[in-house]
């Protein structure tokens, strides 16, 4: 790849100027899935006297372990087509001066987010193996599941990003969007202790329902996610992703006029 | 014939002109509505190209195109019809500043661009120190860039643009904003770049750089071509253009000024001779008069004369504050004389301009542009080349 050394410095600047000026720095991208973890914990067990879905079959009975196990991959997901957008419209310095592959622009987010959610989870393995899961075996198809999404991640935020140029009302509606995203997969509710039948199908089969079911598969059940389940994830990460350049290629050479 | 470093053939780009930015969505749904917009355009089937090792300027007034021109060159926008062909590594300087991130030091933004512009890490690595020495800025390198000055911020850009080792350069504007020392700097580099044979293309409002460095020019009004080839000549055309026909006067010199004193004639005699003339030899005593009269008292009026080759040097332009020459104030009718003994100008044709300004030389009384046009005619000494002589004494040692 011509523009290697490029990728490279702007995935290391998207890492470095994150939590610049801020005293406890990065520390901070473990506070806010820590905190939405406590307050859906306290919400959903003492409130709502939901209880914790039940690993098959590992057995594993824990609502915050479940919880974290949807959220960090969801927030990936959210994080990366969000900062992306903000990449490509605050690159304008950049695309307006010089000509370069703007498409590293979101490539980069998608690098720096990915380095942050193996620290994540990270954490998150030494924290199922206190609960009773060793999840070390299961690391190699986690991370293939996870290459999935992160290739479809990019798909959509380089989409999303390059319609944002003209419209900058996807910014905003991403916002929206992604909320109704989070209550639409199992994250913080088990699919199968629902009984509306539409929104047991999204969160079963829609494209974020299905990440984040394969990964409960395999980090809190630990069993092995269903070969369909797991073709339907390559399909939707490889096509989303190439759709995703295709429409960023296109749209890409007018950028610099329209910002 | 040497091969052309870039070709720019029937170049069109039209930009659409919304009444206001509608990048919402409500437009898009309302669909008709977006249509509704006005093309403009700013480049209208633009052809020329430049040579490999020349300097090209691209004149022309503000809004005429130039900037959007280079845009497309540097392949930044898309030309709605025609092409760019540029067969060689290129780096573009486009108004004022490179591509920076704000608040990346300038030490990042300095891999950040050069790797931008193809360079390998390494590579970077070997030069950097070269960089920020040409930017002058070692002590502000680790600072971000957007606590940094407008010139400094062209210093850095223009360090790096120079340093990544381009066969091509192209730059808008950057010679405005620099103080003395780094305009010196980059009209050396210029030169270094012309003697290596790389090609430079340089928009610039600064006209005597156009007639001092390029060896063609284009000249760009509202999109179009209107004039092409000989700088000198383009420049000269142009600000006659900008300064407008209403000052023109019947002798084709150029005439601006607030007018409270006003320059009547100039006149150039050779020797002690009362005949005006237009022509003398080198090594003539020449004295010029400049005849004003001022409507009302003017107080401490300063009298310029600048001495033009036609080329675009300036020979001389002494003035009397120079001197020390200061009238309390002037009024009526009279002359100021200089005199010039032993001329040392060679042969050629020279245009005389001539001024009356306030003390500070801010304030323009009265601005007679292409005053007098008179030829040297070849005396004694001759020289080939030059426009001035020394009179040289020769030993060859053998
Ligand atoms: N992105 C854009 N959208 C719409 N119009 C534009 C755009 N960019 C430039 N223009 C228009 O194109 C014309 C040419 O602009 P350009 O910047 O090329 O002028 P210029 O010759 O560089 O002027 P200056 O001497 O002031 O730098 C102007 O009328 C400008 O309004
Ligand atoms: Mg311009």
């Amino acid at each position: 790849m011509a523009h290697r050394n490029l990728l490279y410095l702007l995935s290391l600047k998207e890492l470095r100027t994150r939590y610049k000026k801020s005293i406890l720095g990065w520390a901070w991208s473990l506070f806010n899935p820590l905190s939405q973890m406590l307050i859906f914990t306290v919400i959903f067990i003492y409130v709502f006297k939901a209880s914790a879905p039940i690993g098959d079959p590992s057995g594993l009975k824990n609502f915050p372990l479940y919880f974290m196990s949807g959220l960090l991959p969801f927030n990936f997901f959210s994080i990366t087509v969000g900062v992306s957008i903000g990449a490509v419209q605050g690159g304008a310095g950049l695309i307006k001066k010089v000509q370069f592959p703007h498409e590293h622009l979101v490539f980069s987010v998608v690098v720096a987010q990915f380095i942050t959610l193996m620290i994540e989870l990270t954490m998150l393995a030494v924290a199922m193996f206190i609960g009773g899961n060793n999840i070390l075996p299961w690391l190699p198809l986690l991370f293939v599941v996870l290459i999935f999404l992160a290739l479809f991640s990019s798909g959509v935020a380089l989409m999303l990003s390059a319609a944002n140029v003209f419209y900058h009302d996807i910014n905003y509606l991403w916002g929206i969007l992604s909320q109704i995203l989070f209550y639409a997969t199992p994250i913080i509710y088990n699919p199968a202790t629902i009984n509306l039948r539409a929104l047991v199908l999204i969160a079963n089969y829609g494209p974020t329902g299905s990440f984040i079911t394969a990964i409960h598969n395999i980090v809190y059940d630990l069993r092995v996610p269903g070969t369909g389940r797991l073709l339907e994830l390559a399909v939707i990460g490889i096509a989303t992703f190439f759709f995703g350049l295709w429409v960023f290629n296109r749209l890409s050479p007018h950028f610099a006029e329209e910002m | 014939m040497a091969a052309a470093a870039l070709t720019v053939d029937h170049l069109t780009k039209t930009f659409r002109l919304h009444s206001e930015k509608n990048n919402s969505l409500k437009m898009l749904i309302a669909g008709k509505k977006r249509n509704r917009y006005e093309e403009f355009t700013a480049l209208r089937d633009v052809t020329f190209d430049v040579k490999e090792g020349e300097v090209f300027g691209v004149i022309g007034e503000n809004g005429s195109g130039k900037s959007t021109l280079l845009k497309c060159m540097a392949g930044i926008l898309q030309p709605n019809a025609g092409s760019v062909h540029v067969s060689k590594r290129m780096s573009a300087l486009l108004e004022l500043g490179a591509g920076f991130h704000p608040e990346l030091s300038g030490r990042d933004n300095v891999f950040l661009n050069a790797a931008i512009l193809g360079m390998a890490r390494r590579e970077i690595a070997g030069r950097f120190d070269e960089i920020v020495e040409f930017s002058g800025l070692e002590s502000f390198i680790d600072s971000p860039v957007k606590t940094y000055s407008t010139g400094m911020y062209v210093r850095l850009a223009f360090a790096v643009a120079i340093n990544v080792d381009p066969q091509l350069l192209i730059i808008d504007e950057i010679l405005a904003v620099g103080d003395v020392t780094f305009q010196q700097k980059c009209l050396e580099k210029f030169v270094d770049f012309r003697n290596e044979g790389r090609t430079i293309v340089l928009v610039t409002h600064a006209m005597n750089s156009v007639k001092d460095m390029c060896d063609r020019a284009i000249w760009l009004t509202h999109g179009v071509v209107t004039g092409e080839g000989d700088p000198a000549e383009l420049v000269e055309a142009y600000t006659e253009m900008m300064l407008g026909d209403r000052n023109r006067n019947e002798d084709g010199s150029v005439r601006r000024g607030s007018g409270e004193i006003q320059i009547e004639r100039v006149e150039l005699f050779v020797g002690a001779s009362e005949t005006p003339v237009k022509r003398f030899r080198t090594s003539d005593s020449i004295r010029l008069r400049l005849h004003y009269r001022a409507e009302k008292s003017v107080p401490k009026p300063v009298f310029g004369f600048a001495i033009e080759h036609l080329g675009g040097a300036t020979v001389t332009a002494p003035c009397t504050r120079d001197v020390g020459l200061l009238p309390a104030s002037v009024s009526g009718e009279g002359y100021v004389e200089i005199a010039m003994d032993n001329v040392a100008m060679l042969p050629g044709t020279y245009d005389l301009h001539t001024s009356i300004t306030d003390f500070n030389r801010q304030h323009e009384y009265d601005n007679l542009h292409l005053a007098l046009r008179f030829d040297v005619m070849t005396g004694k000494p001759y020289e080939t080349g030059g426009l001035v002589t020394m009179r040289p004494t020769w030993t060859i040692q053998s």
